[in-house]
C-alpha cells in the first residue's frame, strides 16, 4: 500500500472504529440506565452532586447554630436540638461531604488522568455510590423525624453510650457510619487496583499526575484507617442494643479505647479529606502557571509521607486525658515533624508560582485563597502538637477555629478551584469569569470573618459545642462577628452554586482543553465521550498533553477496538494486554438495597426484616460473582 | 540485564523505600505501648527489664534500622543516577525517583524516632 493510499484509508477506519466505540460503550438515556449505569464519569458527577445536596444541609444546621450563637442567651435552638444539630454538622461535612465529594472527583478524573476507559470495577465502583447515597439519605433523615444523632461527631463514650444517650439518636449514628464505611472502602480499593493496573503504556511511576498520586495516598488511608472506625462503631451499637460493655469500666471495659480506635483512624481522616484537595491545588496550577509543579518527586514524597505519618499523630487528639508524658513525646514528634511534607508542598507550590507566568482566573484565586487559610490553619496546627499549649485549649473554640481553616480552607477552597478549572469537563460549558469572582471574595472575605474570631473567644476561654452563653463573658462581640461572617460566606458559595448551574443552562460551549492542561483528560472530548479515548495513549513524560510524542501518539495510534480497557504493569506501565469491561447492571443498586434493609432492620430492631437483607445480599452478589460465558481473550487471561 | 532488574523492583529496593517507614511503625508501637499498657497497668518494668531499657530498644534497634534503608537509598540512588547517564533504559529514571523519595523519607522517619526517642533521656516512664 502507497503512503498516499495510507493516510486515505486511516481517517475512515478511524471514524469507522469511533462509530463502533460509540456503539459498544453508549448508554442510551432510559430510567433503568439512569439506575444501571457503570459509567465512571457519570457516578462521578453523581457523587459530586449528593455530596453537594449533603453540604447545603449541613450548611443550613450551621447557619442555624450561627444564628442561635449571635446573641448571648438567645432561644432560637433548645438544647436537645443544638446537640443533634452540630452532630450532624461535623458529622455530615466530613463523612458525607468531603470525602464522597473528593470521590466524585476522583471518580470522574482518574481514569481520565491515567488514560484508562473506565475504574477497574466499574460494578464496584456504582454499589459503592448507591451505598453512600443510601447512608446519607438515612443519617439525613433522622433529623428530620428528631432522632439525629445528639453526642458529637467523634462521639465520645460514656455519653454516646447507655444509660447516658437513650432513643436511636446514636445508633443512626453507629450504623450510618458502618453503612456508610461500605462504599469508601469499596471506593478507596477501586482506585487503588484502577491507578496500579489500568495507566496508559508508559505512565511509569515517575510520570503519575499528582492529582492521581493524592488519590491513591487517600486511598491507602482509608483502607488501614477506616477499620478502626468500623469497629468501634460495631462495639458502639452492640454496648448499646446488647449490652456488650466494651466501653463500660464496671464491666472490664475502657472508655479510653473509644478514643483510640476513633482517633486512630479520625486523625488519618483530616489528611484523607485534605489529601485529594492538595492533589487538586497540584493539578490546577501548572494551568495557571504555565508551567509543572516545582519537585515533582519531593512532591510525590510528601504525599507518600503524609499517607503514612498521619497514622502516627492520633494522640494528640488525646493529649488532655492523663496518658503517660512519654508517651506524649512519640505522638508530639511525629505531630510536630509531620509540618515538614505539609510544607514542602507549600512551598513547591509557591515556587510554581514565583517561576511560573501567571494568568489570573477564578480558580488560581481559589488555590491561592487555599494557601492563605490552610497555612494559618498549618500554624495553629503545630501550636496543638505542643502538648502545653494543647492542653491549654483543648475543648475550646480555638480547636473549632483550627479545625475550621484546616478543612473549610484546606479543602473547600481547592474544591471550589477543581469545580471550576474542570466544570468544561464535567459538564461542557464554561463558567461566567465576573460572577465567579465575586463569588471567591465572598467566601473569601466571609470564611475569615467567621472562623478568625473563634481563635480570640477560643482563647477568652469560650468552650466548644454549648448552645448558648451568659453576656459577661467577652465573647458577645466575638460571636456576632462569626455570625455575620458566616451569612457572608453563605452569600459567596450560593454565588458558586449559582454560576454552576448556570454555567449548565447558559454557558458558552467549552472548548476539549480550554486552560492548556498538561494532564490527558484534556486530550478529551468536553465533556468525555462514554470511552473516554479513542487510541489509549502512550505517555512519554509527567506532562503529556505538553509533550509531541504523546499528543502525536493519540492522533496516529490505533484505536483500541470494543468494550474493551487496557491494562499495563505496576511499576513501569508497560502494556500487558486488552480486557474486557463489564456492562451496565443493575445489580450493583440491588446489593446496595440489601444493605440498606440490613441497616433499617437494625436500626430499628426488626431483625427478621435485616436478615431478609442479608439473603438479598447473597443473592445478588452471588449472581453478580457467577462467572460469565468468556473467551480466555475476552477475560484478559489467554497466555 | 539482571543486575538492572534487581535494581528496578525487589526486596532491598522496596527496603530502601519503605523501610523507615517500618521501622518507625515498629517504633510506634513497641514504644508507645509497652510504656502505656505497662504504667496502667502500675508496673515499671516487664519479665524485669526496667520500661526505660525495653523503650530505649525501641528507640535505638528502628532508628538504626532505619539509618541501613537510609544507606542504601542513598547507594542505589547513586547507581540508578549513573546507569540512568550511561542507558536509555526508562526504568531508571523511575527506579532513581523511587530510591530519591526512600531517602528523604527515610531522613525523616530518622528524625522523628529521634525526636521522640529524645524524650527517653528526660522523662521517667510513668510520668
Amino acid at each position: 500500500m502507497s503512503v498516499e493510499t495510507e493516510e486515505q484509508a486511516r481517517p475512515a477506519s478511524r471514524s469507522e472504529a469511533v462509530a463502533a466505540l460509540e456503539k459498544d460503550w453508549g448508554e442510551r438515556p432510559s430510567l433503568r440506565s439512569w439506575f444501571s449505569t457503570v459509567d465512571h464519569k457519570r457516578i462521578g458527577r453523581r457523587y459530586m452532586v449528593t455530596a453537594g445536596i449533603f453540604f447545603i444541609l449541613a450548611g443550613t444546621d450551621a447557619m442555624i447554630l450561627r444564628t442561635q450563637l449571635a446573641r448571648p442567651n438567645a432561644t432560637v435552638l433548645s438544647p436537645e436540638a443544638y446537640d443533634q444539630l452540630f452532630t450532624m454538622h461535623g458529622t455530615a461535612m466530613i463523612f458525607l461531604f468531603s470525602t464522597p465529594m473528593f470521590f466524585g472527583f476522583g471518580n470522574f478524573l482518574v481514569p481520565l488522568m491515567i488514560g484508562a476507559r473506565d475504574m477497574a470495577f466499574p460494578r464496584l465502583n456504582a454499589f459503592g455510590y448507591w451505598v453512600f447515597a443510601f447512608a446519607g439519605t438515612v443519617m439525613f433523615s433522622s433529623q428530620l423525624v428528631g432522632r439525629a444523632p445528639d453526642g458529637g461527631w467523634f462521639g465520645y463514650v460514656p455519653l454516646t453510650d447507655t444509660p447516658y444517650s437513650s432513643g436511636i439518636n446514636l445508633d443512626v449514628y453507629s450504623l450510618g457510619l458502618l453503612f456508610l464505611g461500605v462504599s469508601t472502602t469499596a471506593g478507596a480499593i477501586n482506585f487503588i487496583v484502577t491507578v496500579v493496573k489500568m495507566r496508559a503504556p508508559g505512565m511509569s511511576l515517575n510520570r503519575v499526575p499528582l492529582f492521581v498520586w493524592a488519590i491513591v495516598g487517600t486511598s491507602f488511608m482509608v483502607i488501614f484507617a477506616l477499620p478502626a472506625l468500623n469497629v468501634a462503631n460495631a462495639m458502639l451499637f452492640l454496648d448499646r442494643r446488647f449490652g456488650a460493655h466494651f466501653f463500660d469500666p464496671a464491666h472490664g471495659g475502657n472508655t479510653l479505647l473509644w478514643q483510640h480506635l476513633f482517633w486512630i483512624f479520625g486523625h488519618p481522616d483530616v489528611y484523607i479529606i485534605v489529601m485529594p484537595a492538595l492533589g487538586i491545588v497540584s493539578a490546577v496550577l501548572p494551568a495557571f502557571c504555565r508551567r509543572g509543579v516545582v519537585a515533582y518527586p519531593l512532591m510525590v514524597l510528601a504525599i507518600v509521607t503524609i499517607s503514612i505519618i498521619s497514622f502516627g499523630v492520633w494522640v494528640h487528639h488525646m493529649f488532655a486525658t492523663g496518658l503517660p508524658q512519654l508517651s506524649y513525646s512519640f505522638f508530639s514528634a511525629a505531630s510536630t515533624l509531620i509540618t515538614i511534607p505539609s510544607g514542602i508542598q507549600i512551598f513547591a507550590w509557591l515556587f510554581t508560582m514565583l517561576r511560573g507566568r501567571i494568568v489570573v482566573r477564578t480558580p488560581f484565586l481559589f488555590v491561592v485563597g487555599f494557601i492563605v487559610t490552610f497555612v494559618l490553619g498549618g500554624f495553629t496546627g503545630v501550636m496543638f502538637a505542643i502538648t502545653a499549649f494543647d492542653q491549654q485549649v483543648t475543648d475550646s473554640y480555638f480547636v473549632v477555629a483550627h479545625f475550621h481553616y484546616v478543612l473549610f480552607g484546606g479543602a473547600v477552597f481547592p474544591m471550589i478551584a477543581g469545580i471550576y478549572y474542570w466544570l468544561p469537563k464535567f459538564t461542557g460549558k464554561m463558567y461566567a469569569e465576573k460572577l465567579s469572582r465575586w463569588a471567591f471574595w465572598l467566601v473569601f472575605i466571609g470564611f475569615n470573618t467567621t472562623f478568625m474570631p473563634m481563635h480570640v473567644s477560643g482563647l477568652l476561654g469560650m468552650p466548644r459545642r454549648i448552645y448558648t452563653y451568659p453576656g459577661d463573658l467577652g465573647w458577645d462581640l466575638w460571636n456576632l462577628i462569626s455570625t455575620i461572617g458566616a451569612y457572608v460566606l453563605a452569600v459567596g458559595l450560593l454565588l458558586v452554586l449559582i454560576g454552576v448551574l448556570q454555567a449548565i443552562r447558559r454557558g458558552r460551549l467549552a472548548p476539549d482543553d480550554p486552560w492548556g492542561g498538561d494532564t490527558l483528560e484534556w486530550a478529551t472530548t468536553s465533556p468525555p465521550r462514554p470511552y473516554n479515548f479513542v487510541t489509549v495513549p502512550t505517555v512519554h513524560s509527567v506532562h503529556p498533553m505538553w509533550d509531541e510524542r504523546t499528543t502525536a501518539a493519540l492522533a496516529t495510534d490505533p484505536p483500541l477496538p470494543d468494550h474493551q480497557a487496557m491494562a499495563t504493569s505496576e511499576l513501569d506501565g508497560r502494556e500487558e494486554g486488552a480486557i474486557e469491561m463489564p456492562e451496565a447492571s443493575l445489580l450493583p443498586l440491588v446489593s446496595a438495597l440489601g444493605i440498606l434493609v440490613v441497616v433499617l432492620g437494625l436500626l430499628w430492631g426488626w431483625y427478621w426484616f435485616a436478615g431478609a437483607g442479608a439473603l438479598l445480599i447473597f443473592g445478588t452478589v452471588a449472581r453478580w460473582m457467577w462467572p460469565p460465558e468468556r473467551t480466555p481473550e475476552e477475560a484478559g487471561v489467554a497466555s | 540485564m539482571p543486575t538492572q532488574t534487581r535494581r528496578a523492583g525487589g526486596f532491598l529496593l522496596w527496603f530502601a523505600v519503605l523501610g523507615g517507614a517500618l521501622a518507625w511503625a515498629l517504633h510506634l508501637v513497641l514504644a508507645w505501648g509497652v510504656d502505656e499498657l505497662t504504667c496502667r497497668s502500675g508496673n515499671t518494668s516487664v519479665g524485669g527489664i526496667p520500661i526505660r531499657g525495653i523503650v530505649g530498644a525501641g528507640v535505638v534497634v528502628p532508628a538504626l534500622i532505619t539509618l541501613a534503608a537510609l544507606l542504601l537509598a542513598w547507594r542505589g540512588w547513586r547507581r540508578a543516577t549513573a546507569a540512568r547517564d550511561d542507558d536509555d533504559d526508562p526504568r531508571m529514571e523511575r527506579t532513581g525517583m523511587m530510591l530519591l523519595i526512600g531517602m528523604c523519607a527515610n531522613a525523616l522517619f530518622l528524625s522523628i524516632i529521634a525526636a521522640g526517642g529524645a524524650a527517653v533521656l528526660v522523662l521517667s516512664p510513668c510520668q
